[in-house]
């Protein structure tokens, strides 16, 4: 016995072994990575220049692609991307920085409410908020029934206008949270340092913003790749408005017949290009403030009071903003789903039915129910989140580490250039890749099948939430592991009672988000989706593509009454299962 | 198989072989070895950099040192061939940032080492309400680790350092976030609660005060080297080198104009701003004063006189500080530096005229370059 007990106690020469250990699990998750993300996109990309190499033209080394991808729609489509990028970035930081400081520096009403809103937006995809936005002011539809004559808008919207819209709205939420992290660390003693050494109320503006201009900067980028990105607007507003977005005009030269691998190839090159630079500015910008430390010496923030009148008034318009970006939208989709014919008016008036939620579960002659692509997202999302849960973490204890070394600096700088490509590359990629003949004949055929799809669902979110998750596990003093290794727990039981339960709210809500943008996701579930198990993301896009709209309006209210309920439901089960203590972590002031 | 890790208390000898630490090129110890006998106090001191967070983190596992051994009762936790994880070293530690976990209570917190004992429940739970008793924080044990204060904070890190009755507890420094009220109470009830316990500890602080206020032994770190490990009073009184002196308090520091020696390790040097007498001063076999020879005088050996008296340097008060019980001053005797707290019971104010004697057995010299 005392034997045993001496061989469980010690381990032979365990410096050498850490670090063959180290390197099989880097390994390991290099290896995934790979997989699931760079040689994908690269061989993928590859094809731009030498399409003959995997059977998509004469050339074994051609630039011809490049020029080609340059002119006509598709070098259109670049630009227009481009521009309505910039713009979407610029409004997004301007109303994000307007709604943060009232939100976080006065004492406007319902602070939380519009926090909530903002996660409310975030959850929306932005396919969603456009069809909501055509069921609003189309001729006919909502308000028109209001007396409203929204001809003029609706001409706007189905255009630049209306893509920059829309895309500010679903950007807004990035640089909401990321502006408001740093209005709230910018504690008054700035402000009162510059007031008392004789700075009136510009000079004292002029001299903070430089503080918080890294957080607007982030807010910017974000909110740019995020619409060079997007495939949503793209593929519901771009394409009925005749206005070529980038994203699009790739998922055409892929559709269209016969595909085009190789402009498309350039466009999704340009479309990483684009996005990785200001991603790169940004993590340089942000570099040692991304993941502030909470402590007791967090400052207070001192909030400026308004009387009654400026105070009401403030709540209305920040109340009339976020009405006008979640609210109006998601009315006109639930308005939208309670009338059954392709107009909310009629010759007769105005037709209030819930026909469209029993058309939705009942099958129609060419068109699938919604009952069951609902349940394959469901699964989707269920396998998506839980994988990129475990895939995420891995990645951000790696850039959390307190002893930065290489393998560290090359995540950090991979899940930079990931988050920046475009879910549209990805699954294109994809296709491309795992369509191969010899990977089809000699490793294995994914093609058209549900594994693909998740690997492809993965890949897009493991990037993201490997980032987000960093933060709260950079946050974890490394003595509060060390304490209770100290004090007598082995590995296993250390994380089982200090990590985990520090991290449980961050990995619920990083679950949730992935869960639910999966359900949404419409880009990578277009292209990898197997036949005969669509997603509801690409069910509804049938439906509104056609006279049944109303059933596809329908389809996305119960979809996104679906998310939130799963949102719900988890919360309680978070708040009923875990002690009280583990939630305490996260609310304000709990963890210093 | 119920095994408990913490094994019925014995207070753990601990014993360091030529410890080696490389964080990359940099050695943050250089072939440190000493012995510490179970039941004792030990302290290592040393200023930022010096290696000593190093050395702690090593003794509980946390760190991996480079080479050497380090055993801790009548184990090997580390060495050539054996590195024992955190867990079963059978000790406790009480970290500088405290490290409560924010999510379980000060009651959870204190009971977590008792988790993998062979306690039963009630005997646990007695266990945890004696020690929060003994820490005086027992009306707060349902509280969380944001709801304390700092000093109470800290109580709760003692307090889970000693439930577990290990037989070795490491102390990170606990006292250094604390203001001077608290620190000084706290220092007391670590010193007490420690010794009560039986235990061996080791206990790091770059606080030369409360080095001497705790230690059984007090080892001097200095870039990764461990320059003296001795009695307090043997630190105090037998500086083994300038920078040990100048680390555990000088009130001055001089350039002599010459050493006579007078006896073994005995000189007597005359200085340039008093060169009409001599001062006796102590030696020291590892810096010897053929080069760069000055006088380092302890704020304790130095005492003041009214300027009619026959003997002393004469000297100008330029500052004075009431401390409760006396007074502090700051004297300027011609030298480029000056005398600091140099204490009095009565007043002398600031300009005011005076003579400084010096205590012989106060007194050191040494090559101020030779640094360790």
């Amino acid at each position: 016995m005392t034997t045993t007990l001496s061989l469980s106690t010690t381990r032979p020469r365990a410096n050498l072994d850490w670090l063959r250990r180290l390197r099989w699990s880097g390994l390991l998750v290099w290896l995934v990575l790979a997989l699931l993300i760079v040689v994908p996109v690269l061989t993928f990309v590859a094809v731009a220049v030498s399409p003959r190499l995997f059977h998509q033209g004469s050339s074994y080394f051609t630039l011809a692609n490049i020029a080609t991808a340059f002119q006509g729609y598709t070098g259109q489509g670049i630009l227009d991307s481009l521009w309505v990028s910039v713009l979407t970035g610029l409004a997004s930081v301007a109303f994000a920085t307007t709604i943060a400081w009232i939100v976080q520096r006065t004492n406007v009403y319902g602070r939380r409410v519009w926090s909530g809103a903002m996660w409310l937006l975030l959850l929306v995809p932005t396919w969603m908020t456009t069809l909501g936005w055509i069921d609003v002011i189309s001729p006919g539809e909502l308000a028109w029934a209001l007396g409203v004559h929204t001809l003029f808008f609706y001409h706007m919207f189905f255009g630049a206008s209306g893509i920059v819209f829309v895309n500010m709205t679903a950007s807004l939420p990035f640089s909401f949270f990321v502006i408001s992290v740093g209005l709230r660390g910018l504690g008054s003693e700035f402000e009162d340092a510059a007031r008392v050494h004789g700075a009136g109320r510009w000079l004292t503006m002029r001299t903070i913003l430089p503080i918080i201009a890294p957080a607007l900067l982030s807010a910017f980028v974000i909110s740019f790749a995020e619409t060079m990105s997007d495939f949503g607007v793209a593929f519901t507003l771009g394409a009925n408005a005749h206005f070529p977005i980038a994203t699009y005009t790739l998922f055409n030269a892929i559709y269209a017949f016969p595909a085009n691998f190789p402009v498309a190839a350039v466009i999704a090159g340009v479309l990483i290009l684009c996005t990785v630079p200001p991603v790169f500015v940004q993590s340089r910008v942000m570099r040692g403030r991304s993941y502030a430390v909470l402590s007791g010496r967090t400052r207070a923030v001192r909030r400026h009071h308004f009387g009654p009148v400026g105070r009401l008034a403030l709540t209305a318009g920040v109340g009339l903003f976020m009405f006008l970006v979640i609210g109006l939208p998601l009315v006109g989709a639930i308005s939208s789903s309670f009338t059954n014919t392709a107009s909310f008016i009629t010759s007769s008036g105005v037709h209030w039915t819930l026909q469209s939620f029993k058309d939705v579960f009942q099958p129609l002659p060419s068109y699938t129910t919604l009952g069951g692509p609902l349940w394959t997202s469901n699964q989707l999302g269920l396998w998506v989140a839980s994988g990129t849960l475990v895939l995420a973490y891995v990645l951000a204890r790696r850039m959390a580490s307190r002893s930065p070394g290489v393998g560290q600096k090359i995540a950090d700088v991979f899940l930079l250039g990931s988050i920046a490509i475009p879910g549209i590359v990805l699954g294109v990629g994809y296709i491309f890749f795992y369509d191969q003949r010899f990977i089809t004949s000699h490793v294995v055929d994914l093609y058209e099948t549900m594994p693909l799809l998740i690997m492809g669902l993965i890949a897009s979110s493991v990037p993201s939430q490997a980032r987000l998750l960093t933060g709260p596990v950079s946050q974890i003093q490394s003595s509060l592991n060390e304490a209770a290794r100290v004090h007598g727990a082995n590995k296993w039981r250390a994380f089982s009672s200090t990590s985990f339960p520090l991290l449980s709210r961050a990995l619920v809500w990083a679950w949730l988000i992935t869960f639910t943008k999966t359900i949404s996701e419409l880009a990578i579930a277009q292209i990898l989706y197997q036949p005969g198990h669509e997603p509801a993301s690409v069910v509804i896009e049938t439906y509104l593509g056609t006279i049944f709209a109303s059933i596809g309006s329908a389809a996305t209210v119960i979809t996104l009454a679906e998310m939130i309920g799963v949102i719900g439901i988890v919360l309680l089960i978070f708040r009923l299962v875990t002690p009280a203590g583990w939630r305490r972590i996260g609310e304000a002031g709990s963890y210093s | 198989m119920s095994q408990s890790n913490h094994h019925s208390f014995t207070p753990s000898r601990v014993e360091v072989k030529d410890l080696r630490k490389e964080f990359g090129a940099k050695v943050a110890l250089n072939g440190v070895s000493l012995v510490v006998e179970p039941g004792t106090f030990t302290v290592l001191l040393g200023p930022s950099g010096s290696g000593k967070t190093t050395l702690l983190r090593c003794l509980a596992g946390i760190e991996q040192p480079t080479s050497g051994q380090i055993r801790i009762g009548d184990k090997v936790v580390f060495g050539p061939s054996t590195v024992v994880s955190p867990d079963k070293r059978n000790l406790s530690m009480v970290f500088q940032d405290y490290a409560l976990w924010p999510h379980m209570s000060v009651r959870k917190n204190v009971a977590f080492p008792l988790s993998n004992t062979s306690l039963t429940r009630a005997e646990k739970q007695r266990r945890v309400a004696d020690l929060l008793e003994r820490v005086g924080i027992a009306h707060l044990a349902e509280r969380y680790p944001n709801e304390l204060s700092g000093g109470e904070q800290q109580r709760v890190a003692l307090a889970r350092a000693l439930s577990s009755q290990v037989g070795l507890v490491l102390f990170d420094e606990p006292l250094s976030n604390l203001d001077a009220d608290r620190r000084d109470q706290l220092r007391i009830e670590i010193a007490t609660l420690t010794r009560d316990a039986g235990v061996t500890a080791v206990y790091i602080t770059h606080d030369q005060s409360e080095a001497f206020a705790l230690a059984d032994r007090v080892g001097v770190l200095r870039q990764g080297e461990l320059v003296q490990y001795s009695r307090p009073e043997k630190v105090y009184r037998h500086p083994k080198s300038a920078f040990v002196a100048r680390f555990t308090g000088v009130a001055g520091e001089f350039a002599v104009e010459s050493v006579r020696p007078i006896a073994d390790k005995r000189v007597e040097v005359t200085l340039p701003f008093a060169p009409f007498m001599t001062v006796e001063a102590t030696t020291s076999e590892n810096s010897p004063y053929d080069v760069d020879p000055h006088l380092f005088v302890r704020a304790a050996g130095v005492s003041l006189h009214p300027e009619t008296s026959d003997a002393g340097a004469p000297g100008v008060i330029r500052d004075v500080a009431y401390t409760g019980r006396g007074y502090e001053h700051v004297v300027d005797v011609g030298a480029p530096s000056s005398l600091t707290k140099v204490f009095a019971a009565e007043r002398f104010e600031r300009g005011d005229k005076v003579k400084v004697m010096f205590d012989p057995q106060s007194c050191f010299v040494m090559n101020a370059q030779e640094e360790a």
